[in-house]
């Protein structure tokens, strides 16, 4: 067969699909009530105020931007290691594209929560929106909360575009089975509605794989300037240790260093819990690994950058911030944050005994720790700190805050789960054609090179 | 297609389908009445003889980012002209803000006519299409190719796994 289906191989892909997992169903429902939280704890800020969060003066911003930040950076974890990998032909790339898109629109959809969550009161969002309000006032598009706001917006409609565009072949494989077995159900309706009448013609492949490519292109820079947008939140203000020459490019490396933590704690999850060792295999975590190391020293180098020059510097109220994160009140998490995000990564993975699946998502999930305590040390370490020191304050979080954080992350585990019951979590087509493409490099009586089968 | 009058035949390689094809092509059957479907891309292995498909999706992607990046620099300059702010001597539309609006009205206007030219060149969204006699054995990883012709050489599909005969659909 052109693209030899395996069908066993196949079938633990599916089987959460065409099947009931009880599982899966009951993960819905446990991370859907946790979900729950996060809207009945902004419910009761809706009704009570703004006032039952921690946030107060002058620390403005607490845990709300501190998460909007977080989850901005793992939606970076999706389609730009996606992109790259595709731009790039990393012939391993082809089990790992769909979980990690998915990673993108789940987390780009969380973390454009929390600047509405932020307003207090959400209903006024439409002020944000380009266009004359009752008051005659347009936005001010020298703001870099506008910027966001284009930013977001426009990586969010790419990548829920990337994720769909290549989905339509898949659908089309579950449309026609689903119609050969059961024309009736349901299911059958809704892969037929979601394949949009894909035929896989001649045509319609190269318009996609045209499209893919294009869009591949064109999205590597729209996820780097969403970082370095959401940066220039905090680098345009004077604030010691905010403004920052590399506070883009350390962020970027930031977000994309969390996204691949995220990425290896979902994908040793969908490994160990669907049964797609062979998708998911050791080969796949391996080289993850590998980039998760080559991340970890430019994540390392940057952090290292930024607190070398100011220490050099040694202007006041920069040092204050800085020892209030080296051996102030933030020491213990500051020091937490290097473990987790530095010497850990480094300890583990830097051998081939440590890339392996387990290894790889507990050094994920440390990274995604890390990388929380980074962006709320920035946040809220310095927002205690202001220049005027008469204005000092402190924060903690309100159970309201908290709950919300807790929350999010139950959202963005149901809106995994849910996902996976109704598409291919590996793109069924792209794995089939790098079998296609083996099997022939395989069968070539030519000398197959290196670059050929990479 | 599911048209009376097309002959179906499914194939299990690549390399049976396209002798079908060369088959087709000495029997002068044009590559504009021939379909070619398979569940994965095969770019040229597999293809009708004649015109090669084509797609223009690169250049309107070019003209979407201009078109995106135009509209997004006039929403800023008009809009900030329209209601000036005080700006204490600075210029009202400053260049490095526009650009960044600029840039992403510029990758946003790419993105969607990227999209918009796929869809068109794949005549998408389809819907109400009745499933085709080999679609399931498509979905398996057969190729299954269509030809519409009073032409068709009657050993044209000798190393199908599977053929439909004409106008049986």
């Amino acid at each position: 067969m052109a693209a030899p289906a395996n069908t066993a191989k196949e079938a633990a892909l599916l089987r959460p699909i065409t099947g009931v997992r009880p599982g899966l169903i009951l993960g819905s429902l446990v991370t859907g009530a946790l979900a729950g939280l996060l809207f009945f704890s902004w419910g009761y800020q809706i009704k009570n105020d703004i006032g039952v969060a921690g946030i107060n003066r002058p620390v403005f911003w607490g845990f709300y931007i501190t998460n909007f930040v977080f989850w901005i950076g793992i939606s970076h974890a999706g389609t730009l290691i996606s992109a790259i990998l595709r731009v790039t032909s990393a012939e391993w790339r082809r089990p790992v594209t769909r979980c990690a898109e998915a990673i993108t629109v789940f987390a780009l959809t969380i973390g454009g929560l929390f600047p509405l969550i932020h307003l207090g009161r959400p209903w006024l969002f439409w002020f944000m929106i380009p266009f004359p309000n009752s008051r005659g006032l347009w936005p001010n598009f020298r703001s870099p909360l506008v910027w966001d706001m284009m930013a977001i917006g426009t990586y969010l409609t790419g990548s829920v575009l990337y994720l769909l565009l290549p989905l339509l072949p898949d659908m089309a494989i579950l449309r026609d089975r689903a119609m050969a077995e059961t024309p009736a159900s349901l299911k059958a309706r809704l892969f037929s509605f979601m394949a949009l009448g894909w035929r896989g013609t001649t045509q319609q492949w190269h318009s996609l794989e045209a499209g893919i490519k294009v869009m591949a292109v064109i999205i590597i820079p729209v996820a780097v300037s969403v970082h370095t947008i959401v940066s220039w939140d905090f680098s345009m203000t004077l604030a010691p240790m905010w403004h920052s020459t590399i506070f883009g490019p350390y962020f970027v490396v930031g977000a994309i260093y969390s996204g691949i933590g995220v990425l290896m704690v979902a994908m040793y999850l969908l490994r160990r819990g669907l049964g797609l060792q062979e998708y998911l295999n050791d080969k796949v975590f391996n080289n993850l690994g590998l980039l998760f190391v080559a991340f970890t020293v430019i994540w390392t180098y940057f952090t290292a950058a930024e607190h070398i020059t100011v220490w050099y510097g040694h202007e006041p109220s920069e040092m204050a911030v800085f020892w209030e994160r080296v051996s102030g009140d933030y020491a213990l998490v500051f020091w937490g944050m290097i473990l987790v995000n530095t010497v850990i990564p480094l300890a583990v993975l830097s051998f081939r005994w440590g890339r392996k699946p387990f290894a790889t998502a507990v050094v994920g999930f440390g990274v995604l720790i890390g990388m929380w305590i980074e962006r709320f040390l920035i946040v809220v370490g310095t927002l205690r700190l202001p220049r005027m020191e008469f204005t000092v304050g402190t924060y903690s979080p309100s159970w309201v805050e908290l709950g919300i954080l807790v929350g999010s992350f139950g959202m963005f585990a149901m809106l995994y789960f849910l996902f996976v019951q109704f598409a291919p979590i590996v793109s069924l087509w792209e794995v089939r054609e790098g079998d296609h493409i083996a099997g022939s490099a395989a069968a070539s009586p030519e000398p197959v090179t290196e670059e050929a089968v990479r | 297609m599911t048209d009376p009058g097309w002959t179906h035949a499914a194939f299990a390689k690549p390399s049976d389908a396209q002798d079908a094809l060369e088959r087709l092509a000495e029997a002068g059957v044009a590559a504009s009445e021939i379909e070619v479907r398979s569940s994965i891309p095969l770019g040229h292995e597999v293809c009708p003889v004649g015109p090669q498909v084509h797609s223009r999706v690169p250049l309107m992607a070019v003209l979407g980012g201009l078109m995106g990046g135009t509209i997004a620099i006039l929403l800023v300059t008009l809009t900030s002209r329209a209601y000036p702010l005080p700006t204490g001597g600075m210029p009202i539309v400053p260049l490095p803000t526009a650009g960044v609006i600029t840039f992403e009205g510029l990758a946003l206007g790419a993105i969607l006519c990227t999209v918009a030219t796929v869809f068109f060149e794949c005549r998408l969204p389809r819907l109400g299409v009745p499933a085709g006699p080999f679609d399931r054995m498509l979905a398996d990883g057969s190729i299954v190719i269509a030809v519409r012709s009073d032409r068709v050489p009657s050993q044209w599909a000798a190393k199908a796994t599977a053929t439909a005969p004409t106008e049986s659909q």
